[in-house]
C-alpha cells in the first residue's frame, strides 16, 4: 500500500487520446539519510509506513517518491496560480506552471479532485486522489475484470459543431480507420475515422445535429 | 462633403488640401474580434468616430465597448449576423457613417458587399467591387497574370466542370499533365476552405466532389480548379498599396511558410534568406499583376518560392491581411491608416511612398505567431472554450493584437484566431529570442491554444536557420510528444500542491488531500470540507 499521505495524479478521462500511465506521489520518509534504500525498504515490506513526512532540507530542495523512485522535486508556489515546479535539486531543470483552483471532478468518486494545470502552454486536466484510497479502488476493480470484457467501444465528441453527414449505419462492418462522419466546427470540416474494427451498433446522431463535447454520436461493438 | 465622399473615385483632387482633418467623420466596423479592435484603434487614431456592429454571442466583446455607436446585427450564426450585408449597410445609414471597413474573413472579400456599399453611397475601404471581383475569383487572377509574363502556379485556367460525368475523363487528363500529387483549389477559396491534396488520379473524383462541397458550404461556390503542388515551398506575399491615380507601391513581403492544413500559423517579414535583387523583382511582379488589374488601397499578392528560388504567382487578396502587422513593424507605417485615407480619395502618402522606397533593403526584423484555439496535439483541431486566465505578453519589441479578455468565451461560430503576439527586433536572431522571451511569458488557461507549438519553433534550430518550408510543422512537430512531456510536469506539480496543501492544512486529514486547494484554498471551505470529511468516512472503494 502507498503511504497515506500520498496522492495519484491521472490524466482526466475525456481530456486526451494519449495513454499516460498515472502518477503516484508520496512523501519521503523519515529517517532520511539515505532516504532510498529506506523507502525502499518500507514498500518491499509491503507495509504501510506512517512516519512522520522528512522536514524540508535546509538548502531548500525536498525529498520525494515517483511511483516509488526517489526523487527530488519542489512546487515554489509565486502566487495562488503561478509556481515553478523544481525537479533535481538546485542544478536541476525549473518548469513554470499554473495551477488553477480545484473544481469537482465530474460523476468521479467523492474525493477526486479535478485540476487544470498549464505547462509550457499546455492545458493539462488531471484528477487527484488519495493514493490509498486509489490502489484500494484499482485492487476492487481488477477483480471485477477478471471476468473479462470486450465491450461496445462508444464514440464521444471531442469538439463541438453540427455534424454534416454520417457516413455509416447500425450494422454496418467498419474497419479502423474508415471515415464514420464529418463535422463542421469553426468553419472545418473534420472527418471522425473508426478507433477500431468492428460493428455498428448505434448511431447517436444525424446530419445537422449540433454536438457538443462529450456527446455520444455512436457505438462500436 | 457628403458627395465628395460619395464618390471618391473622381474627386481625389478635393481631398488634397485636407490632409490635416480626418479623412470621415464616422466608420463602420463590419467585423468582429481582434481585427475590430485594430480598426477601431486606427479610426480613433484619425479622430473619426467607429460603429461597432455584433451578434448576439458578441453583445459584450471587446470591439462593443471600444466603439463609439454599436449596433446589433442578429443570432450567432455568421449567415444569421456579419454576412448580412444589407443588414450592415444598414446599419451604416441609420448611424451616419461614412465608410465601411470590412477587415478580413467574413464579407471583406465579397465584390457584392463591396459594390453594395459604394451603391448605398459610402466609402468601401477596400479595393473597389470591379477588383475584388477580378482577383477574387483565383482562376481569373490566374489569367491576368499570365498575361501580364507573370508565372503563375503551373494549372489549370478554368473551373473543373465536376457535375458532368462525361467530362472525368477531362479532368483526369488534365491532371496527368500537370503531374501529381496536385492540389484541388476553390476559386473563390482561401484559408485552406475547399482545398484538397490529391497523390493519384484513382483520388481526383472524390476530391473534387468534397473540395467543391466545402468550397460551396464555406463561400456558395464550388468552383474548383486543379494546381501543381510545388513542394518543398515558401510562401512569400507582397503588401501591395494602390491610390486612385493608379499609382501601386510594394511595402514589403512577408514570409508564411508556416502553415497546417494551408492555415498559416507564423509569418515574418522581411523573408529570411532572400537577396536584394530577388526581393526587388518580386516587389516588381506583384505591383505588375496588381497594375494590371486596376487595384486600389491596400491588397496582398502570394508567391510560391520553389527550391531552385523561381517565384510562381499564386493569387491576389484584396483585403487586410491578418498578418499585416508584421510589415507594419518593418516599415515603420501604418497600413491600416493609410487605407482610411485613400479610400477618402487621397493619393498615396508621403510616408507610405518613403516606405516602398526602404522596401528591397529592410532593416529590422517582425515575427508574427497567431494563438488560436486549437490543440497543437490533437491536429490543431478547434478547442473553443471560456477563457479562465490571460496574460499577454509585453516588454520591449512586443506587440499584442487581441480583443480577448479573461472570463471571455471562445465562440465556436467564428473564427479560432484569438491574439497576435508581433514581435519587432534589430535582427532576425534578436527578434527569434525575444519571441521566445515573449511566449515564456504568456500565461493561458481554460482553453487549449497553439503556445505550445509557437514555444517549439521558437527554440527550434532550423527555423532560427531559417530553412522554412510549408511542409515544416508535418516534418518538425510531433504534437503527442511534446503534449505528453507536459503531462508529466503537470502530474507533479498537481501532486505536490494536493500534497503541500494537506500538511498546511493540518496533514492528518489524509483523505481530504485531493479536495483541498493550493494555499488559496480555505479548510473550512463548506462544500469541499464536507466532501473531505465523507471522503474521509467512506474508505471502501466504490
Amino acid at each position: 500500500m502507498p503511504d497515506p499521505r500520498g496522492v495519484r495524479v491521472t490524466l482526466a478521462p475525456g481530456s486526451a487520446t494519449l495513454d499516460v500511465p498515472p502518477l503516484v506521489l508520496e512523501p519521503a520518509q523519515i529517517p532520511v539519510a539515505p532516504a532510498a534504500r529506506v523507502t525502499a525498504r518500507g514498500l518491499l515490506g509491503g507495509t504501510a509506513p506512517i512516519r512522520p513526512a522528512a522536514p524540508p532540507d535546509p538548502d531548500g530542495h525536498r525529498h520525494v517518491l515517483l511511483n516509488g523512485e526517489p526523487a527530488e522535486a519542489e512546487l515554489i508556489l509565486l502566487d495562488g496560480v503561478r509556481a515553478i515546479l523544481a525537479r533535481g535539486g538546485p542544478a536541476g531543470t525549473r518548469d513554470r506552471v499554473l495551477i488553477l483552483p480545484p473544481a469537482p471532478a465530474l460523476g468521479a468518486a467523492r474525493g477526486v479532485a479535478r485540476r487544470e494545470v498549464v505547462a509550457g502552454g499546455w492545458r493539462v486536466e488531471l484528477e487527484v486522489e488519495p493514493a490509498a484510497r486509489a490502489a484500494l479502488r484499482e485492487r476492487a476493480r481488477r477483480g471485477r475484470e477478471e471476468v473479462g470484457h470486450s465491450g461496445p467501444t462508444e464514440v464521444h465528441a471531442i469538439i463541438p459543431g453540427v455534424v454534416i453527414s454520417v457516413s455509416v449505419a447500425a450494422g454496418d462492418a467498419v474497419t479502423a480507420g474508415q471515415q464514420l462522419l464529418v463535422v463542421e466546427a469553426m468553419k472545418m470540416q473534420n472527418e471522425l475515422r473508426a478507433p477500431r474494427d468492428g460493428t455498428i451498433g448505434r448511431v447517436a446522431v444525424g446530419s445537422g445535429t449540433t454536438i457538443e463535447v462529450g456527446d455520444l454520436l455512436l457505438v462500436i461493438s | 462633403m457628403a458627395t465628395s465622399r460619395s464618390e471618391p473615385a473622381t474627386a481625389p483632387s478635393l481631398r488634397k488640401d485636407e490632409s490635416g482633418t480626418p479623412p470621415f467623420r464616422r466608420v463602420l466596423v463590419a467585423n468582429r474580434g481582434e481585427i475590430a479592435v485594430r480598426l477601431i484603434r486606427a479610426c480613433h487614431e484619425l479622430g473619426m468616430e467607429a460603429v461597432a456592429v455584433y451578434s448576439d454571442a458578441d453583445a459584450g466583446a471587446a470591439h462593443v465597448r471600444l466603439a463609439d455607436v454599436a449596433v446589433r446585427l442578429g443570432p450567432a450564426a455568421p449567415s444569421e449576423s456579419y454576412l448580412r450585408i444589407e443588414a450592415i449597410v444598414g446599419a451604416a445609414l441609420d448611424t451616419g457613417a461614412e465608410a465601411i471597413h470590412p477587415g478580413y474573413g467574413f464579407l471583406a472579400e465579397r465584390a457584392a458587399f463591396a459594390r453594395a456599399v459604394e451603391d448605398a453611397g459610402l466609402a468601401f475601404v477596400g479595393p473597389p467591387s470591379e477588383s475584388i471581383d477580378a482577383l477574387g475569383d483565383k482562376l481569373h487572377a490566374r489569367r491576368t497574370a499570365h498575361a501580364v509574363g507573370v508565372d503563375a502556379v503551373p494549372g489549370t485556367l478554368e473551373p473543373a466542370p465536376i457535375d458532368r460525368a462525361d467530362q472525368v475523363a477531362g479532368i483526369v487528363a488534365d491532371a496527368e499533365r500537370i503531374g501529381f500529387p496536385l492540389l484541388v483549389k476553390a476559386a473563390a477559396g482561401g484559408g485552406g476552405r475547399g482545398m484538397r491534396r490529391v497523390t493519384t488520379a484513382a483520388e481526383l473524383p472524390a476530391a473534387l466532389v468534397s473540395g467543391s462541397r466545402e468550397a460551396a458550404s464555406a463561400f456558395g461556390d464550388g468552383s474548383v480548379y486543379l494546381e501543381r503542388e510545388i513542394s518543398p515551398a515558401r510562401h512569400i506575399e507582397v503588401q501591395l498599396l494602390g491610390d486612385v491615380e493608379g499609382r501601386v507601391v510594394a511595402l514589403g513581403e512577408r514570409d508564411c511558410s508556416l502553415q497546417r492544413r494551408h492555415q498559416k500559423l507564423i509569418e515574418e517579414a522581411p523573408a529570411p534568406g532572400l537577396t536584394a535583387e530577388a526581393r526587388a523583382r518580386l516587389h516588381e511582379l506583384a505591383v505588375r499583376v496588381a497594375s494590371a488589374s486596376g487595384l486600389r488601397n491596400a491588397a496582398t499578392a502570394e508567391f510560391l518560392r520553389a527550391p531552385d528560388g523561381a517565384f510562381y504567382f499564386l493569387e491576389v487578396n484584396t483585403r487586410l491581411q491578418v498578418e499585416h502587422g508584421v510589415t507594419e513593424l518593418v516599415a515603420g507605417f501604418d497600413i491600416v491608416r493609410e487605407q482610411f485615407l485613400l479610400a477618402a480619395g487621397r493619393p498615396l502618402s508621403a510616408a507610405a511612398i518613403a516606405a516602398a522606397g526602404r522596401a528591397a533593403s529592410p532593416t529590422g526584423h517582425a515575427i508574427e505567431v497567431r494563438l488560436s484555439a486549437e490543440d497543437p496535439a490533437r491536429d490543431f483541431a478547434p478547442a473553443p472554450g471560456r477563457v479562465l486566465r490571460w496574460t499577454m505578453p509585453s516588454g520591449p519589441g512586443v506587440r499584442v493584437d487581441t480583443a480577448l479578455e479573461a472570463g471571455d468565451r471562445v465562440p465556436a461560430e467564428y473564427d479560432n484566431l484569438i491574439a497576435k503576439v508581433m514581435i519587432h527586433a534589430g535582427d532576425r536572431d534578436a527578434a527569434i529570442d525575444r519571441l521566445r522571451r515573449a511566449l515564456d511569458e504568456t500565461e493561458i488557461a481554460g482553453i487549449q491554444t497553439t503556445l505550445p507549438f509557437h514555444r517549439f519553433v521558437a527554440r527550434d534550430p532550423s527555423f532560427r536557420a531559417g530553412d522554412l518550408s510549408t511542409g515544416w510543422v508535418g516534418e518538425h512537430w510531433d504534437g503527442p510528444g511534446e503534449y505528453r512531456r507536459a503531462v508529466e510536469v503537470a502530474q507533479l506539480a498537481a501532486g505536490l500542491a494536493a500534497m503541500d496543501a494537506a500538511v498546511a492544512a493540518g496533514g492528518a486529514m489524509v483523505a481530504s488531500v485531493a479536495a483541498t486547494g493550493t494555499a488559496t484554498a480555505t479548510p473550512t471551505d463548506g462544500r469541499w470540507h464536507r466532501s473531505g470529511l465523507e471522503a474521509a468516512h467512506d474508505r471502501w472503494p466504490r
